[in-house]
């Protein structure tokens, strides 16, 4: 991993310079720095692990042919999220053209999309505690819109509330505030766990 | 709820939005705010739920996967060659739009010119490839020995255009070899 004299891992500001000068390891850097998080955050998003593999694959991929085209002004983070969002949220849109939905009716009596996924394309298969893993994939499948993507950004992409609030171009106030809201749902839900 | 009361509420949920922010490590926030969350029960309660749910979510991600990894690597080449194809072609464009300029520069006047290379043009075609070491010499050489064969306004206008060619040809090559760099070893 290229690192400062200091020993210290390089930004990835620099790592972005470094790769648009051809140097591909500086890029692998990045690519090793991000993709546990991206691939998770995108098997949340579609949820199939294996698919949230590909299309992790992909967003580099497209990254890096577009690398000359990146704004420096904005994070490399948020530019490749942004990039990974737009592959599973394209995705999502195919498959719903491709399958047939199964429902539920949820408390309110609406009708709610049940995912159902084989074990081992689950996101979360991976966790032991199969309680856990289940009741977490449900809470997370029946937040709010709104709160469900800040949550998969914050907890599966890992961006900081700063680059959350560059993604969304929202205020950091409101971003902070949403994030409030969800986990308190969250720590409701999940009291059993807690 | 009385004024007490609500700037108590108001500084509780100011604390539990950082706690929420921090993953419920207490250390991240300031003196004044430690000092409350020790005395207040809904926000220790808070901050000790917050780091439960940051570890929850700490263990969901799932593990790196180095095929992911491996396989961006690998598609990177082919990307690499086809980004270099793709950015050499405004600067062969540019080049194209130079070689015109100096052409005309050269002394080709009216149209149809470039058929009537080298007849018409060799003072001045001549005048530039001799003066190649000498960019002044060669420049106000070429230029006044085509002025002599041709109108001005013409010349100038050629002359723009030779000179916009080589401004381009510098600026896209430089972007060029910055995106297509050759010292790897392919």
């Amino acid at each position: 991993m290229p690192v400062t004299g200091r020993n210290e891992p390089l930004s990835d500001e620099k790592l972005v310079e470094l790769a648009l000068d051809g140097d591909e390891d500086a890029y692998g850097t990045l690519v090793r720095r991000y993709q546990r998080r991206l691939t998770a955050f995108l098997g949340q998003l579609v949820g199939d692990i294996e698919l949230a593999r590909e299309l992790s694959q992909e967003a580099f991929i497209r990254a890096w042919s577009a690398l000359e085209r990146f704004n420096p002004r904005y994070r490399f983070s948020t530019w490749l999220f942004r990039i990974a969002h737009n592959l599973g949220i394209d995705q999502l849109r195919r498959r719903r053209l491709q399958t047939v939905s199964l429902y539920r009716t949820d408390a309110d009596g609406g009708e709610v999309e049940v995912v159902v996924t084989a074990l081992d394309k689950d996101p979360l298969g991976h966790l032991e505690n199969r309680a856990l893993a289940e009741e977490l994939h449900q809470i997370i499948d029946d937040l709010r819109p709104e709160y469900r993507e800040l949550i998969l950004l914050r907890h599966f992409g890992g961006l900081s509330y700063q680059e959350i609030a560059e993604f969304k171009d929202m205020p950091l106030g409101t971003v902070k505030n949403k994030l409030f809201r969800a986990h308190s749902v969250l720590r409701k839900a999940l009291a059993d766990f807690l | 709820m009385n004024p007490e009361e609500a700037h108590v509420a108001s500084e509780c949920l100011a604390i539990q939005e950082a706690l929420s922010e921090h993953r419920g490590e207490v250390a991240r926030l300031n003196a004044a705010e430690r000092e409350h969350v020790e005395s207040c029960p809904g926000c220790s309660e808070v901050a000790a739920a917050e780091m439960a749910l940051g570890l929850i979510f700490r263990e969901a991600v799932a593990p790196a996967d180095s095929s992911v990894v491996d396989g961006v690597m690998t598609a990177l080449r082919p990307v690499r060659i086809r980004r270099r194809v793709v950015a050499f072609v405004p600067v062969a464009a540019s080049m194209v739009i130079a070689v015109v300029g100096a052409l005309l520069v050269g002394g080709v006047p009216g149209s149809g010119v470039l058929s009537l290379f080298p007849t018409w043009s060799t003072q001045g075609w001549s005048a530039l490839l001799g003066g190649v070491s000498d960019v002044y010499g060669a420049s106000s050489s070429g230029v006044a020995a085509a002025a002599a064969a041709m109108n001005p306004a013409f010349l100038a206008v050629a002359g723009v255009i030779g000179l916009v060619g080589l401004a381009a040809v510098v600026g896209t090559a430089r972007r060029w070899r910055k995106i297509s760099p050759w010292r790897k070893s392919d």
